[in-house]
């Protein structure tokens, strides 16, 4: 029985798993789950992941969920993925878990809801908050001056100065293309690159490594991506429209469409 | 050499990996860092962890940190760590992954927010923030009541239905041990109702004994001497009303 994969393109982890399992070759069916439309939320979801959350697998009768665990699994159980994805070595297979781990409470912390309350809840139907946007934005920050600073120091392309990916690349990388979907803030109206360019402009070594990974998992990367390059798309056009029926007077409010 | 581990027991995941090294055998040296008098931010501990957290690790010339990653690479590298702690199978390992994995985002995010944002607050100088610590009470209650719904499911003595502890059992356990400095009436208000998981930290404490209780002493000597502060605060605040009934009798 072929590998199941629950996701929904819009959601980071989905994408790290998603690519990981198309540049490894690994044979999976992917089964939508919007969470737009409130699809995580039902009984047969639940049966697959009780916690309700995106990504999870289903590989013959075996679950799992959590994203990191089902990089790791995936390197473990299928053959054919090259060594760096998740080296046997446990020198440098520990550093990896180091940086998942640290992933969870820090760029994870800062960037997951900086975007949601800059740019998501409106589409969830939810309000945006600015003062949670605001906390995460000082979370995300320090996270990014640490990656520059000690994740990506000396002269490796990826993280721990490795020369090829790990899976931790992959799952911090697609963390940080969520970025590229926050178009609209909730201080700035038709500013498009401001708040990326201002958030990642400082630090040139994760911006080339986000380069890198990209390169190394092309043309996987790009594809998968495309959901949220769309959207990203579509949120500036309406805000350009917006923009011109207000003549341009200083919106507060995002105006989000439905996706 | 041997292993050294920069530890603070104030701190839930330090605990962790000092049970997990006493259960089994691993011979270590433990380098005090004391958070309260922030020691952990020294630039000479920089060196050992840029992220200045603990707990950390220094195995001959290879250092770590996070004490998932910590446990992990403690029950791959050293010999003697029975197999349950850790399993080679791919399948059971994966699920531990996804327990701690789910830790962090989860319960990781109660215990300690509640400490810090109230008994602690005025210990460190704080003002005391009871929209933080209400947060807390909500990753607090949602984890627990997930914990002993779907990870404490089936007749197991230990997550995910295993009849002997796993590194996720103590790290979890270790975590949710941190409300005892909220005092009794407080942790039972917030386990009460959960009787699979007050008795699953039962099961993990009987099974890393004595070392479990020994390392958790320097928890119970705080949760004492944070209860007399209150006390003592409840005492002056009663004696200084007191004076004010005795001046508003005078006029
Ligand atoms: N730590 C988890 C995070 C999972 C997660 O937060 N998934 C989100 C999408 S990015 C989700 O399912 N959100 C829907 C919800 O929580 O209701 C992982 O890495 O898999
Ligand atoms: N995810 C980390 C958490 C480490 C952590 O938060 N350590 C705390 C003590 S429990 C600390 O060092 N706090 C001091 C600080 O952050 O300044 C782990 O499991 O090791």
């Amino acid at each position: 029985m072929k590998l199941k994969v629950y996701a929904d393109r819009m959601s980071q982890p989905c994408r790290a798993v998603i690519i990981f399992c198309k540049v490894n070759g690994i044979d999976y069916e992917e089964i939508k789950v919007h969470i737009s439309k409130g699809q995580h939320l039902t009984p047969e979801f639940a049966e697959i992941n009780p916690m309700k959350q995106l990504p999870a697998i289903a590989d013959g009768r075996f679950k799992l969920f959590e994203s990191h665990a089902i990089l790791i699994y995936l390197a473990c159980a299928f053959p054919g993925v090259a060594d760096h994805w998740y080296p046997a070595d446990v020198f440098k297979r520990s550093k990896i878990h180091s940086v998942l781990d640290w992933h969870h409470s820090n760029l994870r912390r800062g960037a997951a809801p900086y975007v949601f309350n800059t740019t998501i809840a409106p589409i969830l139907g939810r309000p945006l908050n600015p003062q949670v946007a605001a906390e995460a934005e000082i979370i995300l920050s320090s996270s990014l001056s640490k990656l520059e600073s000690f994740w990506l120091k000396g002269n490796g392309r990826f993280l721990l100065g490795r020369n090829q990916p790990s899976i931790a690349d992959l799952s911090l990388v697609c963390e940080l293309m969520q970025l590229e979907c926050f178009p609209l803030t909730y201080t700035t109206p038709v500013l498009d690159e401001k708040d990326r360019t201002r958030l990642l402009g400082p630090h040139k070594k994760v911006q080339q490594w986000i380069e890198n990974t990209r390169n190394a998992t092309s043309p996987h990367f790009d594809e998968v991506h495309r959901v949220i390059m769309l959207a990203k798309e579509r949120q500036q056009h309406q805000r350009l429209k917006a923009a011109k029926n207000e003549g341009g007077s200083n919106m507060k409010r995002p105006l989000v469409s439905r996706m | 050499m041997k292993l050294k581990l920069y530890a603070d027991r104030m701190s839930q995941p330090v605990r962790a990996v000092i049970i997990f090294c006493k259960k089994n055998g691993i011979d270590f040296e433990e380098i005090r860092v004391d958070i309260a008098k922030r020691q952990h931010l020294t630039t000479e501990y920089a060196e050992i962890n840029p992220m200045k957290q603990l707990p950390a690790i220094v195995d001959g010339r290879f250092k770590l940190f996070e004490s998932h990653a910590i446990l992990v690479y403690l029950a791959s590298s050293f010999p003697g760590v029975a197999d349950h702690w850790y399993p080679a199978d791919v399948f059971k390992r994966s699920k531990i992954h996804s327990v701690l994995d789910w830790h962090h985002s989860n319960l990781r995010r109660g215990p300690t927010t509640i400490v810090r944002n109230t008994v602690l607050a005025p210990v460190l100088g704080r003002p005391l923030n009871p929209e933080a610590a209400a947060e807390g009470e909500k990753f607090l209650s949602a984890s627990l009541s997930k914990i002993e719904s779907i990870w404490l499911k089936g007749n197991g003595r230990f997550l995910l239905g295993g009849n002997q502890p796993s590194i996720a059992d103590l790290s979890l356990v270790c975590d949710i041990m941190q409300l005892e400095l909220l005092g009794e009436t407080e942790r039972n208000r917030f386990l009460g109702p959960y009787k699979e998981v007050q008795q699953w930290i039962e099961n993990t404490r009987n099974a890393t004994n004595p070392h479990f209780d020994e390392v958790h002493k320097i928890l119970m000597k705080a949760r004492e001497k944070l209860q007399n502060l209150r006390l003592k605060g409840a005492n002056n605040e009663g004696g200084e009303s007191d004076m004010k009934r005795t001046l508003h009798s005078r006029i």
